[in-house]
């Protein structure tokens, strides 16, 4: 009967109850749709990391890490590999050979780390080979030439080995990506024309656009005008076991591209033949052992039994490669309900104010019934759970509101394309992909009601202090 | 069989500087079944002693017992509790929770006593259709009249069968065909279920079908008349 009464009570002034309810609706619906897209954003970066970059678990010999002295080798990688497989939960493992190196063209050079790979064995534990960019060749299948480099696009772009240019093609890839018409038509002036480097291209194309089209439709425009010709050969640099410098040219296999501009631009992979061809490592080592766990929650654990069983060896894991990664994951719930109840709290206040208003409007009722003998208790759940009702009813239609908004967006992504840049260069996609655990709600829900009856105390405490008497009087 | 006494009853307010004795020294007794009316002008202490009657109000002297119970050793929380089980309240306005319907402000008391659901249909719907309004059991108060909503209170006043029923100018809102009506209803009612109603009134015509007349002036019982039946 109090419960239905609450509830009926919230409907008697509807106009201000629903402003409130709106009100609570709007701020859950922005939290649970900010966190979803926070949430979204960081488990792309994490899954990015581990399947394309780093994995779970990598092994080393001792000081590698440090220096990359090509000497400190992992010199019985099948002993290591052995050892590996009596450690359970690893799904997979492959071994890397490393070295620093420069890579150069005519024009151009940059700083990279050149992983030597089996890329059949990669395949098992890495995506990145589903990461090639089409049109720009494949992951090392199919030909067996020797000196074959696969390369990051922003590594391409560095290098010069990128060229810009508009064609018919181009202009109907921009189409597709509802580029106007009039935007078009400008940049329909440049075929013919060909451009070595980005900054060219750029410069060329704010020319033509204005500075919004610029900031804009740059970034798709700059996507979609680039072209590369197959085979291109770059030269790679680097220092042999005996410190002496070597150089080769490579030919460009395929360019990836993985949403990671620190990495596309300094990590290029060659089959680990070829690199040991040229720095004489013997075929039983290597500098790596990296593995892919079955759960990634094992990760601590796993790296703590197989330090215990390989003492000589380095054993470190992604947390610890990326710090910054695994404060978000491990920390990530704490500041999502930071971040919620800083919200709820400044709804509170809201809620308070209806409800002494509520309180106030209905001094003489509230008297007659403790007159008539509704105990203190009862008069108190009577204005908490109205206050309840208010924060809960808001609550339940600002998640479910938050909710469709993921389903809707989590399909197709939202396109966060004119900070493409800004945001890929801390390996975050400009493509983000909202979503949210359920346990996220059920924690809504719980702090949600806490708002609801916190909000209740102080107005329903002046309920309490109601005299009968005075409330009643009719003068 | 005597279900109420007052003895030297007094109450003072001492609001400002001026002292008010709004009831001065009331020693009243009433029996099982009384129908009985507390008239006086205005300020002579009607509302003051009803409130006093009902443990509404602590008096500043004096003893009320209900049916053996003295009020001044409940607890607050005890003397709510003993008011939703011995006492029917009908006040002049604002009477009823205007987002409930007529039945379930009648049922409202039972069901914070925990009536069984069968128990409280049937009571509810005997006392809605003793008070004339059978048909009007689902209707929301704001859209009965006056009178209609008078009834609906005297209903509630009565569901749980508590000792008594006071009710302090339960006609003063109405229309003299309305009042006439709710008075008879009360007479009924106390005919049939054998409950006392204790009630003010200023109107003559009230004051006429009562079976006792207690006249207060300044909050002294000047009179006290009980009619032959
Ligand atoms: N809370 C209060 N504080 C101070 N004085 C009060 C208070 N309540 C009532 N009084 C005074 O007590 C006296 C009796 O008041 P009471 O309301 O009982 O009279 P009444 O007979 O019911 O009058 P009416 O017929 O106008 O309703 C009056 O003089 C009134 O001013
Ligand atoms: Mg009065």
């Amino acid at each position: 009967m109090i419960i239905k009464t609450a509830w009926k009570n919230v409907w008697r002034n509807k106009v201000r109850s629903f402003v409130v309810i709106a009100s609570v609706t709007v701020g859950v619906f922005s939290a649970v749709f900010s966190v979803a897209v926070m949430n979204g954003m960081i488990a792309q970066r994490v899954n990015a990391a581990l399947d394309e970059e780093i994995s779970h678990i990598q092994v080393s010999a001792k000081g590698f890490s440090l220096n990359q002295d090509p000497d400190l080798v992992i010199s019985d990688a099948a002993a290591v590999e052995k050892v590996i497989s009596g450690i359970p939960g690893i799904a997979g493992h492959v071994r890397r050979t490393i070295v620093s190196g420069m890579a150069g063209t005519a024009t151009k050079s940059a700083g990279v780390e050149i992983s030597g790979i089996n890329p059949e064995e990669e395949k098992t534990i890495f995506s990145l080979d589903k990461k090639i960019i089409t049109g720009t060749g494949s992951f090392f299948d199919g030909d067996s030439r020797p000196d074959l480099a696969l390369i990051g696009q922003d590594l391409a772009r560095d290098l010069n080995i990128i060229r810009y240019s508009v064609d018919s093609l181009v202009l109907g890839k921009l189409r597709e990506e509802n580029v106007p018409a009039p935007v078009l038509e400008k940049l329909n002036t440049l075929s013919g024309e060909r451009f070595a480097n980005e900054k060219k291209f750029t410069r060329r194309v704010k020319t033509l656009l204005s500075a919004r089209e610029t900031a804009r439709y740059g970034h798709i425009i700059k996507e979609a005008a680039w072209s590369f010709r197959e085979g291109s050969r770059f030269t790679l640099t680097f220092l042999d076991r005996n410190e002496v410098q070597v150089g080769a040219r490579f030919r460009i296999t395929g360019i990836y591209d993985t949403k990671n501009s620190m990495f596309e631009s300094t990590q290029v992979f060659v089959r680990a033949a070829d690199l040991r061809k040229y720095t004489g490592m013997s075929e039983s080592d290597c500098h790596k052992i990296i593995m892919r766990l079955d759960d990634s929650d094992m990760t601590v654990q796993t790296t703590e039994s197989l330090a215990k069983a390989l003492p000589g060896l380095d054993v470190t894991n992604w947390k610890k490669l990326q710090p910054d990664l695994a404060l978000m994951t491990d920390y990530v719930h704490q500041i999502y309900g930071i971040l919620f109840a800083i919200i709820l709290a400044a709804l509170a206040f809201g809620i308070v104010n209806t409800m002494l208003m509520v309180v106030l409007e209905r001094t003489r009722e509230l008297g007659m019934l403790t007159a008539i003998g509704m105990n203190k208790r009862k008069v108190f759940s009577m204005i908490m759970l109205e206050s309840v009702f208010l924060s809960l009813t808001g609550g339940a239609a600002g998640m479910l509101a938050g909710w469709i908004a993921i389903l809707l967006t989590a399909r197709n992504g939202i396109n966060f394309v004119k900070y493409a840049e800004g945001l890929e260069a801390f390996g975050y996609s400009a493509h983000l992909y909202p979503e949210i655990s359920f346990s996220f709600f059920i924690m809504a829900t719980i702090l949600i009601i806490i708002t609801g009856i916190l909000s209740s105390v102080y107005p329903a405490f002046k309920a309490l202090k109601l005299n009968p008497v005075e409330a009643i009087r009719t003068e | 069989m005597k279900i109420l006494e007052l003895k030297d009853v007094h109450k003072i307010y001492n609001s400002s500087e001026i002292k008010v004795h709004a009831v001065d020294g009331v020693t009243l007794s009433f029996n099982e079944g009384e129908f009985a009316a507390i008239v006086g002008p205005s300020g002579s202490g009607k509302t003051t002693l009803l409130n006093l009657i009902g443990g509404l109000d602590m008096p500043s002297s004096g003893e009320i017992i209900i049916d053996g119970t003295n009020l001044a050793t409940l607890k607050s929380s005890q003397l709510i509790d003993f008011r939703m089980r011995n006492i029917g309240f009908v006040f002049q306005a604002y009477n009823l929770i205007p987002v409930l319907t007529a039945k379930e402000n009648v049922e409202f008391i039972m069901t914070l006593q925990k009536w069984s659901r069968e128990e409280r249909d049937k009571r509810t719907f005997e006392l809605l259709k003793a008070v004339g309004l059978g048909d009007r059991a689902s209707s929301r108060p704001s859209k009965l009249s006056g009178g209609q909503q008078q009834r609906v209170a005297v209903a509630r006043a009565l569901a749980s069968r508590p000792k008594f029923v006071l009710a302090d100018e339960p006609t003063a809102n109405l229309d003299s065909r309305s009042a006439a009506t709710l008075l008879e209803i009360m007479e009924k009612l106390n005919h049939e279920e054998k409950i006392t109603f204790i009630f003010s009134t200023h109107d003559p015509r009230v004051m006429k079908m009562a079976h006792r007349v207690i006249t207060l002036e300044d909050g002294q019982v000047v009179s006290d008349d009980v009619k032959e039946a």
